[in-house]
């Protein structure tokens, strides 16, 4: 379990991350959300102790993760995948690792099997694809077998059966019981990937609810109508009751559902060129409530928050 | 709050040993080529060179014209080795922070000084050893020609102790430019700095007239380090070798403290 509380980072000029409180649950994946600079890897750099709070704190099983007992098997986290010496060869890699924390050198020929990188394990980092290193990021995050696993954007750079396997292993780590916090900037693979939602935009919190909940309340539906002569069939819903915004040559309407505009469009004769339902996607609801600091980060050209 | 998953590891496990630490910082150094370059490349200049400078100037060493002592050729290659030393004590750190790497350093050990002493002593031990067995290398291969001119040495008194010497010598520089890596966070921006300290400001500071001047040059670290690592200094002006060595150290300690200060106080 994580949690924070009046977390807050800041740098000389930019609040990266302003006063934020919340919990992730072990057993259930929880997605962090948010767009580029919007405070996601500041704060997990905060839950590994690697950057001092400004204020609040932010604990890992009910201590701050400095005081850990035994830190890889407590926490495992890929925080950033190049982070990596190019000249040392992947095994030689998780080897120092793992010793720095007493695990014993077989737990690495185990995670780069996990991983599915067992066949170059012998070979200098420097040479692998994107996707062979956030690979090797996974597999130091898996070798102390941790409680908590962070992962920051974790499917950068990877292939799409790539991405299918972190999914999965997201999933498997959080059917283990464990803690999994995976972030990313993109809302359709938190939607596949997470049960939990915390989203976070210019260092606050924006929502914190479950998947299921942030689908029913933010991606707003409603149903197109196109018609030779929309004016009257917009007098028509109006009066029943329906919520109508003209968009070009076409209504958009909600509060009614399709079969009753076609069966009142039906009642009164009139014409229709298109009745279609039309579900806005959660990358819609994602970019809408996140509008206010992606506005700010287009205006502020000199904003580099990390 | 208590977990309540029976997941034994983190919550019963002992904080890992300091010897973990040390293992781990070993991998890292002789896990990269740049290492073992380093090393290969003090040890074929730094003996290298007292067999070459020894070979080439017996004769005029065993002439009435000698003006210099057999004493300062023997450990000839000590005066470019440290510049191997600076190298490998900087890329031991600086690589970290150049790649990002030291986060995940400090994810896995998070109590930041025990990264600091590791990566001290692995560099102490490495460069101690490379340090000596260079100088005796060069001491092997340089003294025959010394002695076919009647003037060889004897490996006892100040000679031997040059020897070992040389291993702390290029120790306490390694060590040194560790601390400066710490603080500075860049490769060529820490050599630049160690090197220059050295080799340029470790003369420049002649020029300064008077005792300042005078004073100034005994207790630059180069200098006041670098009587250690030979029999009969070049330069009759420094320290006694072990009190130069003395104030070489606690500049050392200085330079450590700041590092360990600012490393305790930055974000990674």
């Amino acid at each position: 379990m994580i949690r924070a509380q009046g977390l807050t980072k800041r740098f000389a000029d930019t609040t990266a991350v302003d006063g934020i409180d919340f919990t992730v649950e072990p057993g259930r994946v929880t997605g962090f959300l948010g767009p580029n600079g919007a405070g996601k890897s500041t704060t997990m750099r905060m839950i590994l102790g690697l950057d001092a709070p400004t204020r609040g704190t932010v604990t890992v099983n009910g201590h701050r993760y400095v005081d850990s007992p035994a830190p890889l098997r407590e926490i495992g986290a890929l925080l950033d995948a190049h982070a990596l010496h190019p000249g040392r060869s992947a095994r030689d890699h998780l080897r120092w690792l793992a010793a720095s924390n007493g695990i014993p050198t077989t737990r690495v020929g185990e995670v780069l099997d996990i991983v599915g990188l067992d066949a170059v394990g012998g070979r200098r980092v420097g040479k692998f694809s994107l996707g062979m290193g956030q690979r090797l990021g996974i597999a130091a995050a898996l070798l102390g077998d941790p409680e908590v696993v962070v992962l920051d954007e974790p499917v950068n750079g990877l292939d799409p059966e790539g991405i299918r396997w972190v999914r999965s292993l997201a999933r498997q780590l959080a059917d283990e019981g464990r803690t999994v916090f995976v972030s990313s900037h993109l809302m359709s693979e938190m939607s596949l990937m997470a049960d939990h939602l915390l989203v976070i935009g210019r260092g606050r919190i924006l929502a914190d609810c479950s998947m299921q909940d942030f689908m029913t309340d933010h991606a707003a539906s409603y149903v197109r109508v196109q018609a030779p002569d929309t004016t009257k069939i917009e007098a028509l819903l109006v009066d029943h009751g329906a919520d109508v915004t003209r968009r070009g040559a076409e209504l958009q309407v909600q509060g009614i559902d399709a079969p009753a505009v076609g069966e009142l469009a039906a009642a009164h004769a009139l014409v229709l060129h298109e009745l279609t339902l039309v579900r806005s996607s959660l990358e819609d609801a994602f970019m809408a409530l996140t509008a206010d600091s992606v506005e700010y980060h287009a205006k502020s050209a000199t904003e580099v928050a990390a | 709050m208590t977990t309540t998953l029976e997941r034994p590891t983190a919550t019963t496990a002992r904080r890992p040993g300091f010897d973990r630490v040390l293992l781990a910082e070993w991998i890292k150094l002789t896990s990269v080529r740049s290492t073992w370059w380093t090393l290969v490349t003090t040890l074929v200049l730094g003996a290298g060179l007292t067999i070459l400078m020894c070979w080439g100037n017996a004769d005029w060493l065993a002439s009435a014209d000698a003006d210099e002592s057999a004493g300062s050729f023997i450990t000839w290659g000590m005066m470019i080795a440290p510049v191997m030393a600076v190298v490998l004590g900087a890329l031991a750190v600086t690589t970290e922070y150049g790649t990002g790497m030291i986060r995940t350093t400090f994810s896995a050990v998070p109590t930041r000084g025990r990264v600091l002493a590791a990566k001290l002593l692995v560099l102490t031990a490495v460069m101690f050893v490379v340090g000596t067995v260079t100088a005796l290398v060069g001491y092997v291969g340089a003294n025959p020609f010394l002695e076919n001119e009647g003037i060889g040495l004897a490996l006892e008194g100040d000679v031997a102790r040059s020897m070992y010497g040389s291993g702390l010598y290029l120790a306490g520089i390694a060590v040194m430019t560790a601390a400066v890596g710490f603080i500075v966070r860049h490769t060529a921006g820490t050599i630049s700095i160690v090197l220059a300290l050295l080799m340029v400001i470790g003369n420049m500071v002649m020029l300064i007239p008077g005792d300042l001047g005078d004073w100034l040059m005994k207790v630059m670290p180069g200098n006041a380090g670098a009587g250690i690592a030979t029999p009969v200094s070049f330069n009759p002006n420094l320290l006694d070798p072990w009190a130069g060595f003395g104030v070489f150290l606690v500049e050392i300690a200085a330079l450590l403290a700041l590092a360990w200060w600012l490393l305790r106080r930055r974000d990674a």
